[in-house]
């Protein structure tokens, strides 16, 4: 009797997923995950090339001339991302709809402590988290500073004749450095935090789905990022109250 | 007293003494005799006495062949002494089947037909130099039918042979003779001017880049690919290149930066086909490699944008100070490279470190509070 269209938002409610993450974020995770993976495996034999394992993994993608123009051709995706994340930023900042959810605030440098001291196992307590926990956050910032680092030395790197027209010739070597390092420690922090906070992490071993389904369990949010469970509960209450409510104003109308 | 003792003993003791003194004297006459003769050897000696040298040193002795060139048949006896075969050969080890006189008539067309016909005779003593000129580009030549293309006797001579390095400039001069052109630009290099002035031992001559007896095509890609390995034997080498105050890490350097890494991933990986990216030369030059200070060396400063130039044709005045000369980075020589470097080996050991114990501390506390 209640199962009306007003009723969708109560159905919802009850469902056991919540949507963490749009389509067009699970997209863009998924093309930074093969780009990524793509521009470490084409780039990190070129860092080391003395290596056999270097030299094989170059020889077997075809030689070197091969696998410089696949790692550019993958830059170029790279970027197309980056200026796609950034246009999704402006879009909804122009539009009102933009959440700072994601900049580091005094609260994660004590959520940071408090996790540390309950892994230490001098407090029982575990911190609540809201959208993003500190780890997360590090881990996105992490990824746009070394993204923007890795793209303007990588376009230093692609197109150095043009560059040392307006900038000194040293800026060059100074862009090497800082490709080779900030990608042998993105590298080494993605193998290290990421495989370890989406993958090898108990409760999410072997492998947390929700940024390819877009979907996390109401019991994990609970857990995980509290703050902003209980928010949505409450919308969702509010939303509920208010269907109701006019619901019964139409049936008070039709009697 | 005196008739106690026997005469008889007295004599043989005296006789013994004699012949001891006449035996040493003979030695000595032997040792004497012996270093004479060996010392004698090319020197003085006159020459051997051999059959041959009883017409073939008669001046204008000489054969007209059928495309009207004369083949000489004269030797000078004394120069052939005082070769390096002079004491260890005779005539007919080389000139086999000459032994009835008249000799028998032999099918020489010319001069040129009777050298290479005797490129063989070496062989006997020299297997070794000899199976390597069969790998040569000379030989490859030869094979083609190239008349001129040089056997054995085009560079050691024939019967004046001597030792090919003494002095060591002979080597060069011997290549000369047919390649001119690049031979007058080797000795105004920082390598040939030495050798040719001072006779100095460490600078390369021909055979040290080209090889000696299988002396590869240079223009071939993988000679090209080797250049680095080239350079490198002597310019790594400290002790030498200390008495010339040359860094011995230019090779290093080099390999480190984009050309090295694709020259050394090109020999690996297709060391036949070519390569654009710039090898040692391309950068040094060849034959007219300079000293790096003086004006005419295309990596002098003033005139390395146009050496730049020579790839990178839209290279500007900046791009030549990308690449870092050689240096490594120091707080003197590219202080933003070397401070940018010094950041990341700080900053990496760090953020890994922190990282790895933020997840290791995370998992014990998940594993004793299961």
């Amino acid at each position: 009797m209640e199962q009306t269209l007003e009723a969708g938002p109560i159905t919802r409610a009850r469902a056991e997923y919540v949507e963490r993450f749009s389509l067009s974020q699970r997209m863009e995770h998924l093309a930074i995950m093969i780009t990524f993976t793509g521009l470490a495996i084409t780039g990190l034999p070129q860092k080391y090339a003395g290596a056999a394992l270097s030299q094989w993994l170059i020889i077997h993608m075809g030689g070197i001339e091969l696998t410089r123009l696949i790692h550019r051709i993958l830059s170029f995706i790279f970027t197309a991302g980056a200026l796609y994340h950034a246009g999704i930023i402006f879009v909804s900042i122009a539009r009102h709809q933009f959440r700072p959810n994601i900049f580091f605030s005094f609260r994660d440098y004590r959520d940071a402590i408090a996790v540390l001291r309950y892994d230490l196992g001098i407090s029982d307590k575990h911190p609540e988290f809201d959208r993003f926990d500190f780890r997360q956050k590090f881990e996105y910032w992490g990824i746009v500073f070394g993204g923007i680092i890795m793209l303007i030395s990588g376009y230093f790197l692609m197109f150095p004749i043009f560059f040392t027209r307006i900038l000194p010739g040293q800026a060059i070597p100074v862009a090497k450095v800082f490709h080779s390092y900030e990608g042998l420690m993105a590298f080494l922090v993605i193998i290290i935090w990421h495989l370890y906070g989406a993958h090898l992490e108990p409760d999410k071993f072997p492998g947390d789905t929700t940024i390819f389904t877009g979907k996390i369990s109401r019991e994990r949010m609970q857990k995980e990022h509290s703050l902003e469970y209980e928010r949505i509960v409450r919308e969702e209450r509010e939303r509920d109250e208010k269907a109701q409510e006019e619901k019964e104003k139409i049936d008070e109308k039709v009697n | 007293m005196l008739d106690k003792h026997p005469p008889a003993i007295e004599s043989p003791r005296y006789n013994r003494g004699k012949a001891f003194w006449i035996g040493m004297g003979l030695l000595v006459i032997a040792i004497l005799i012996l270093l004479f003769k060996t010392a004698g050897v090319g020197a003085q000696a006159p020459p051997p006495a051999e059959p041959c040298l009883q017409c073939h040193v008669i001046p204008g002795l000489e054969k007209k062949l059928p495309n009207g060139e004369k083949l000489k048949l004269t030797i000078s006896a004394e120069s052939f002494a005082r070769s390096v075969h002079g004491s260890r050969l005779i005539c007919s080890d080389c000139h086999a089947g000459y032994i009835t006189a008249p000799h028998p008539n032999r099918n020489i067309d010319n001069r040129r037909s009777y050298s290479i016909a005797q490129y063989e005779v070496c062989k006997k003593c020299h297997f070794a130099n000899y199976t390597k000129t069969l790998d040569s580009v000379h030989y490859a030549m030869l094979n083609k039918g190239n008349q001129n293309a040089p056997v054995c006797t085009d560079c050691h001579t024939s019967h004046d042979v001597t030792h090919p390095d003494k002095p060591r400039r002979a080597i060069s001069q011997a290549c000369s003779a047919c390649h001119t052109a690049i031979s007058k630009t080797y000795v105004t290099s920082v390598h040939g001017k030495a050798l040719v002035e001072e006779d100095n031992k460490d600078v390369p001559v021909c055979t040290d880049c080209h090889g000696v007896h299988n002396i590869h095509d240079p223009r071939i890609e993988s000679y090209r690919l080797d250049v680095p390995d080239l350079c490198a034997r002597c310019h790594t080498d400290e002790t030498l290149m200390d008495k010339y105050d040359i860094s011995t890490r230019v090779v290093q350097t080099y390999l480190s930066d984009f050309h090295g890494v694709t020259v050394s991933l090109r020999q690996k990986q297709s060391p036949d086909s070519r390569t654009t990216e710039a090898v040692c030369t391309d950068c040094h030059g060849v034959h007219d490699i300079a000293r790096v200070e003086s004006t005419n060396s295309p990596v002098m400063k003033a005139n390395l944008v146009k050496t730049c130039q020579k790839c990178h044709p839209d290279a500007g005045p900046n791009f030549p100070s990308a690449w870092l000369s050689h240096y490594e980075p120091s707080p003197q020589k590219a202080p933003m490279v070397y401070f940018a470097r010094l950041f990341y080996l700080a900053f990496i050991p760090f953020m890994i470190v922190g990282l790895s114990i933020h997840v290791m501390l995370n998992l014990w506390r998940a594993i004793t509070h299961r």
